[in-house]
């Protein structure tokens, strides 16, 4: 559960709110990654970490970027309030995040998801 | 007289490494200057130093290059601006490489543009003397220049106005809400014979929503799609074709984030051309011709 550490290889257990399902992150994985790996949507945008439009509310657990992330587009106060860029995040421990007010976790109807890889 | 085309685009990335493989090895451009924390590009088919300048750190916009005729458009349209209301500075030769003197202003979008006359010529890679059809050494996508951008703004009506009466671009498509009590939501617009050399769409000022690449016809935009998915590019919508233009399309993202386009086809237009009408409930087709519905990140994702 949350606060369980990890290292790699290993999978991170990623719930997401609301609706609590949980996903399994693997090694260096994005969050976003994994949820459409894994057959789920929510709402993404460049998957690339420019827009935005993909953040989600880190309620519990750590992430870390691996890439350089625009200032303007997670700033250091968002990152203090624990809104983390969910297609660049990969979880350092498990984690509990929450969709944006309006976003709701969906399933694609075939396992892996209809979208492109990330 | 006038404007001729979009020169080049000024962009940030936040890992110039990464830009330079995509924009080089998938998009096919080359890489002609490079000096710390920035590239430039050119694409085989353009005959000035570069069209893309690409600036390590953030993401979006930083300006837009428009490569006008005479030192005198450039007088003139620096009055007009100023009339308008706009913020104008001048830019002096080398302060953008290889570029001469220009002027700078600010849109009522707060998007930066440069108008400018001179760049250094460097010709294109199959030349001007009994060239072949393209190059040999062609790599990735192989696009042929960089066409046009399409930027958000809170007030798309006010900086059309602005490029009508400042610089002479005429709409060629227009969307609006409702058109008996019309707002206007998205204009497109020319000032040579392309389809539009720059476009704006309602959303928030100063952002980049895409630029485009051209490419011959659809075949390419179908090779170009084979490339990114090799190449492991996001892509966001295509291959598809665009009510508006014509053109077949792939919308797809850089590796900072900004929305790239490959667009071939379209239509001649001309200051006689007869300006089209979008309704807003018809925006769908206008945007994605062929599946006629408009997805949610063509309106909200921005760099």
């Amino acid at each position: 559960m949350a606060g369980a550490w990890w290292r790699g290889g290993e999978v991170a257990q990623v719930t997401v709110l609301p609706g609590a399902a949980r996903i399994q992150a693997g090694d260096g994985e994005t969050v976003l990654r994994a949820a459409l790996r894994s057959g789920f949507r929510y709402r993404w945008g460049c998957k690339r970490g420019g827009c935005g439009v993909c953040k989600v509310r880190l309620v519990v657990g750590e992430v870390r970027y691996e890439r350089p992330i625009a200032a303007n587009v997670l700033t250091e106060t968002e990152r203090a309030a624990g809104i983390c860029l969910s297609c660049r995040a990969v979880p350092v421990t498990d984690l509990i995040i929450e969709l944006q007010e309006g976003d709701r976790l969906q399933g694609a109807s075939l396992r892996g998801g209809n979208s492109a890889g990330p | 007289m006038g404007v001729m085309r979009l020169g080049f685009v000024h962009l940030r990335v936040t890992d110039l490494e990464e830009a330079r493989n995509h924009y080089s090895n998938t998009l096919g451009m080359h890489v002609v200057a490079e000096e710390p924390g920035k590239l430039h590009l050119k694409c085989w088919d353009e005959w000035d130093h570069h069209s893309l300048v690409l600036e390590e750190g953030g993401v979006g916009l930083v300006k837009l290059g428009y490569k006008c005729q005479t030192g005198e458009d450039l007088e003139r349209f620096e009055q007009r601006a100023q009339r308008f209301g706009a913020t104008t500075g001048r830019v002096s030769k080398g302060e953008n490489l290889a570029v001469g003197d220009g002027v700078r202003i600010a849109l009522p979008s707060e998007h930066v543009i440069e108008l400018y006359t001179d760049m250094e010529f460097s010709g294109t890679e199959t030349g001007s003397l009994n060239p072949e059809a393209w190059p040999r050494t062609m790599r990735g996508a192989g696009t042929n220049w960089i066409d046009h951008a399409l930027c958000p703004a809170e007030d798309p009506a006010l900086v059309e106005r602005f490029f009508m009466e400042c610089l002479d671009f005429r709409p060629a498509e227009r969307a609006v809400t409702d058109p008996a009590h019309p707002e206007l939501i998205g204009t497109w617009m020319f000032c040579g014979e392309s389809p539009h050399d720059i476009a704006f769409i309602k959303g928030p000022n100063g952002k980049l929503h895409h630029f485009a690449f051209h490419l011959g016809d659809w075949s390419d935009i179908l090779r170009a799609g084979d490339i990114f998915s090799m190449d492991d590019v996001s892509i966001d919508v295509g291959p598809t074709r665009h009510g508006i233009t014509r053109g077949t399309t792939i919308y797809f993202f850089d590796p900072a984030g900004n929305r790239n386009e490959v667009f071939a086809g379209g239509y001649r237009t001309g200051p006689d051309f007869p300006t089209i009408t979008w309704t807003e409930d018809q925006l769908g087709k206008g945007i994605f011709y062929i599946t006629r519905e408009l997805n949610d990140r063509f309106t909200t994702v921005f760099t």
